[in-house]
């Protein structure tokens, strides 16, 4: 019969894991790579915001109140968006490491529910005001496209509507998991 | 290279194959999965060194840190079924090193059956790590460890005598 002990030795036996050469340097090019990264993001991030501002100036959508509106909700929600996942972002990343397990595991599992409030609530406000500002849009869309473009821009955003209502549907799902199994492993 | 920068790469060296160890635990023995958190948790301490108190052991403070850094990461990732690794050693014409591999194999498979707190003790028991360590690691009581210890020392020879 096996006891721990012979366990124990059998874990201690077993090869020694080969040191990678110059890791520590990978790792400090690896810490760069994902500063630069960061920088990347938020270069790309308020150039976008620019941008959508611009163009709002661009096209004069200040001198029709409906477009304005509809612009306004759309961009609006989208840059509100993605100000959530940004914060989200950071938060998991300001997240201390060195806590105990159990300390780590309770901010863990907060970080999990305010994901989870902002799927159910925030989300659902935001793809809401979005689609108000396009329906808002439609009928100046309808006046100044053909209509050939104008089908085409009403379908494509149905689906775009569609495939975005399954993948954070998905991403619910994926959270809600996470956080049944760290309440699990913190009952048991 | 500065000083933080030699003192990270002494910590790095002298810390490495626990780590790695702890990781293969967590994976089911997978190599490559254990490498990449490995380096994940390396960064980590390498971030988080100004939170470094003098008066904690470097060790408790670097299993904190992997610990924490395995729960929050497998969560994203699908760890390799058991079998996977078993392929190779079918191959293999060395009987003595293979039973050693199957045994090691099926102690993974055991771990792995555990619930993640549980793995956790005993992969800090396993390294042989002092139950007090353990306890500050995890942020439970000493005599709460110790009696999981026990608990979970019985169900893991239980498994592997199966």
């Amino acid at each position: 019969m096996k006891t721990f002990e012979d366990l124990k030795s059998q874990w201690e036996e077993q090869p020694q894991p080969e040191i990678p050469h110059e890791g520590s340097k990978i790792i400090m090019q690896k810490i760069n790579a994902i500063q630069n990264k960061q920088r990347i993001t938020n270069g790309v991030l308020l150039t976008t915001t620019f941008v959508l501002i611009g163009f709002f100036f661009y096209i004069n959508a200040y001198s029709n109140l409906i477009v304005s509106l509809g612009l306004f909700l759309m961009i609006g929600s989208l840059i509100v968006r993605i100000m959530i996942e940004y914060a989200s972002i950071k938060d998991l990343k300001r997240m201390d490491f060195t806590k105990d397990a159990a300390a780590f595991r309770t901010d863990l599992i907060n970080y999990y529910k305010k994901r989870v409030t902002t799927h159910y609530v925030a989300t659902p406000i935001i793809l809401a005001l979005y689609a108000v500002g396009f329906i808002i849009l439609l009928p100046s869309f309808k006046e100044n496209l053909s209509k050939g473009f104008y089908t085409y821009i009403v379908v494509s955003a149905i689906v775009i509507l569609i495939v975005m209502v399954f993948f954070i549907g998905k991403e619910i799902q994926k959270e809600l998991n996470s956080l049944r199994q760290l309440k699990s492993s913190q009952t048991d | 290279m500065t000083t933080q920068e030699k003192a990270f790469e002494e910590i790095y060296r002298t810390n490495y194959p626990k780590v790695y160890r702890l990781c293969q635990g967590y994976t089911n023995g997978d190599d490559a999965m254990s490498k990449d958190l490995a380096q994940e948790i390396f960064i980590k301490c390498w971030q988080k060194r100004q939170s470094f108190r003098n008066d904690a052991k470097v060790s408790t403070w670097i299993y904190r840190i992997a610990v924490n850094t395995c729960l929050l990461e497998l969560r994203k990732k699908k760890t390799v079924p058991i079998t996977d690794h078993l392929k190779h050693l079918e191959e293999s014409e060395d009987s003595f090193s293979v039973s050693k591999e199957l045994q090691l194999q099926q102690l993974y498979q055991c771990i792995g059956k555990l619930n993640t707190d549980n793995k956790t003790i005993i992969l800090l028991e396993l390294e042989g790590l002092p139950q007090k360590e353990i306890a500050e690691i995890m942020g439970l009581s000493h005599e709460a460890i110790r009696v999981r210890v026990h608990r979970i020392k019985n169900e893991l020879t239980q498994c592997v005598e199966k």
